[in-house]
């Protein structure tokens, strides 16, 4: 400890390289916590998911609707408890009827910053299978009165001030559900609060409608999205899946059965191959900055020869010297660490509140600051600070007082 | 070679160089700086080394502080032969032993006066106030104490060079070796380095070999020796 006020003057010698190098430091921190955090969010998404509920898909993509007349057909596999179509609308606000008006300022258009999950369901065997979302009785009473009736998350509701009896219209960018007549109008019926503790994955930034609705509205044309099977038995998930998917082989509409974290990941997967991705940048980023530490170390050790001479000459060992050099480049990855870590958090608190990236971060159940993942980001900060005052300590040990004097 | 065994009886002088040779090689060449010196230095005594540049001056003062290891022969410094000393055992030795004085000072610039001082003791177990207290102490005998927050930017050629004396002479070491402490500075600093020098020699009992081409700088030396081509002259 005694020798830390010696570090903390040598690195402010030369601020601005110090303050350069500790501010690339911490952008790599920051890249790196930032990207695994979204990782592990992935992860997370695809381990959790209720077991008693399979997603029966079309086998080609999830952009292709199955035919309606599959839902009794699978009501009917051994197994089945319930099935419930559920359709994802990708309606977004504020395409408001009048609207429709090419001058209006928002030119008609949809407004996708203000983004967020909206489903046609059919409501009374959805809920039944999520227990975890509760809407009082009353509510989903009136909303089951209400074809054009919602029910919206209390995260939602929270984001847009919504309140039960607003109407508010959305229009989709999915052509088969727009209508000559303009964006759907909808009237909050229910406010339902999501049980995180009995289902970590419930998303409470979620508004259901009823999928009567869509189906008329756009003339009786649309199939469904895919269905929410739930089971007898969890433990049956794959024989049931398998069955399912035995009944539509050869059709013209095959299907894909599996549990809802199966699913979860294969939506991921249309983004493409992110982790791949991320993890080549997360490992770019820390090559350069590892190149970056290890040339500003040397170079700040090349400068200090003499110093380092005089140190030796005033009786420190080689290794207590090399502990100096070892210490500084600690120092400059702990405080880049540090740095970008704290910015990492502060980014992932302000990116849940932005419009559209908000919505979409906020549909991952975990998403936020991890202790693993801080650890390891301190973790590479420190072993970036270590390898790159490695070789100038390793010079600074072997050097000889003689040799480094006589150069000044 | 533990420093035990290399410690030998303290009676005599408190510095003996032996029949020392130092070679250095450049390729296939062989460079002879230094052929055969012998040298005793007596406790408390204030030695000039002369000679040409290139006579050897710097290569057997700093083989005297255990800075550098001759080739053949023996340098026995306060009782301790340390051409025998391991790396970190010399290193040891020194900060106990040896206070160098350099021709620029070679102050640490992120440093004030008395950190600079003060860094020989950061290889002690003393306190911090212990170390502060001594590092001030050293600057009060060298007349710098009102400047000891100062930085060496802050400071003439002839303070830093004070400061740097300060620096040498913290730790209480029996012998300091300065190498052309006065070649860096004007006509009246000199002369207050050397009467400094002069007096931690007189009134510290300091042992002091100095190298130095300038003859009025010697002339303060109780001993002047001669080097050239790498032998003592007289």
């Amino acid at each position: 400890m005694k020798f830390l006020p010696y570090i903390l003057k040598h690195l402010r010698r030369n601020w601005v390289r110090t303050g350069s190098t500790i501010l690339g430091m911490a952008v790599c921190i920051f890249l790196f916590c930032t990207l695994r955090t979204v990782l592990k969010a992935m992860d997370d998404a695809r381990e959790l998911g209720s077991v008693t509920r399979l997603v029966t898909r079309h086998a080609v993509s999830l952009v292709y609707n199955l035919p309606l007349s599959y839902e009794g057909q699978i009501t009917q596999v051994k197994g089945v408890k319930r099935v419930a179509i559920s359709s994802w609308f990708g309606g977004s606000l504020p395409a408001k009827k009048e609207s429709q008006d090419k001058s209006a300022p928002d030119g008609g258009q949809p407004d996708f910053s203000k983004f967020f999950t909206n489903l046609a369901v059919e409501d009374e065997p959805y809920f039944a299978m999520h227990p975890e979302f509760s809407v009082p009785a009353d509510e989903m009473k009136a909303f089951r009165e209400d074809l054009r009736g919602c029910v919206i998350g209390r995260g939602l509701a929270k984001q847009f001030g919504w309140k039960v009896g607003d109407t508010f219209f959305l229009e989709s960018f999915i052509p088969p559900y727009r209508r000559r007549e303009g964006p759907f109008e909808f009237v909050v019926r229910g406010i339902y609060d999501a049980d995180k503790v009995r289902e970590p994955a419930a998303d409470d930034r979620v508004m259901y409608f009823h999928y009567k609705y869509l189906y008329e509205s756009t003339g009786r044309r649309v199939g469904a999205g895919l269905y929410v099977v739930e089971l007898e038995d969890p433990k049956q998930g794959a024989t049931v899946a398998r069955a399912i998917d035995g009944i539509f082989e050869n059709s013209e509409a095959e299907t894909k059965s599996e549990t809802e974290a199966a699913f979860r990941a294969d939506f991921l997967a249309m983004i493409g191959n992110l982790a791949l991705l991320l993890n080549s940048i997360g490992l770019a980023v820390i090559f350069t900055i590892l190149l970056v530490t290890a040339n500003t170390m040397s170079m700040a050790v090349r400068e200090r020869r003499t110093e380092i001479a005089v140190l030796k000459t005033l009786g420190f060992t080689s290794r207590q010297v090399m502990g100096l050099i070892l210490a500084e480049a600690l120092t400059i990855g702990a405080l880049g660490g540090g740095i970008g870590l704290g910015l990492s958090v502060v980014i992932m608190r302000v990116m849940t509140r932005v419009p559209a990236i908000g919505g979409f971060i906020n549909g991952f159940p975990n998403f936020g600051p991890h202790w693993s993942v801080s650890g390891q980001g301190l973790g590479i900060a420190l072993f970036l600070g270590l390898a790159a005052g490695l070789m100038p300590a390793l010079a600074a040990y072997r050097s000889r007082i003689t040799e480094m004097l006589r150069q000044v | 070679m533990s420093a035990e065994a290399a410690r030998q009886p303290a009676a005599g002088p408190i510095v003996d160089v032996r029949n020392v040779r130092k070679v250095y090689r450049r390729d296939a060449e062989e460079i002879v700086v230094l052929n055969g010196i012998n040298v005793q230095v007596p406790n408390g005594e204030f030695l000039a080394l002369m000679g040409p540049s290139g006579s050897g001056k710097t290569t057997l003062l700093n083989l005297i502080a255990g800075i550098d290891r001759p080739t053949s022969g023996e340098v026995i410094v306060a009782g301790t032969d340390v051409g025998r000393l391991s790396e970190s055992e010399l290193a040891r030795w020194r900060s106990h032993n040896v206070g160098f004085i350099f021709q620029f000072y070679n102050l640490i610039p992120v440093l004030t006066a008395l950190e600079n001082v003060e860094l020989p003791l950061l290889l002690t177990s003393l306190s911090k106030k212990e170390r502060r207290e001594r590092a001030l102490t050293a600057l009060k005998v060298v007349g710098l104490a009102d400047r000891a927050g100062h930085y060496p930017r802050q400071l003439s050629g002839g303070q830093e060079q004070r400061v740097a004396i300060a620096r040498a002479i913290v730790a209480d070491p029996g012998v300091l070796v300065a190498d052309e402490p006065t070649g860096d500075l004007d006509a009246k600093s000199a002369e207050e380095i050397l009467a400094l020098m002069e007096s931690l020699n007189r009134d510290f009992g300091k042992t002091i070999i100095m190298v130095t081409h300038d003859p009025r700088a010697a002339e303060k030396a109780h001993t002047q020796k001669h080097l050239e081509k790498g032998v003592l002259k007289a």
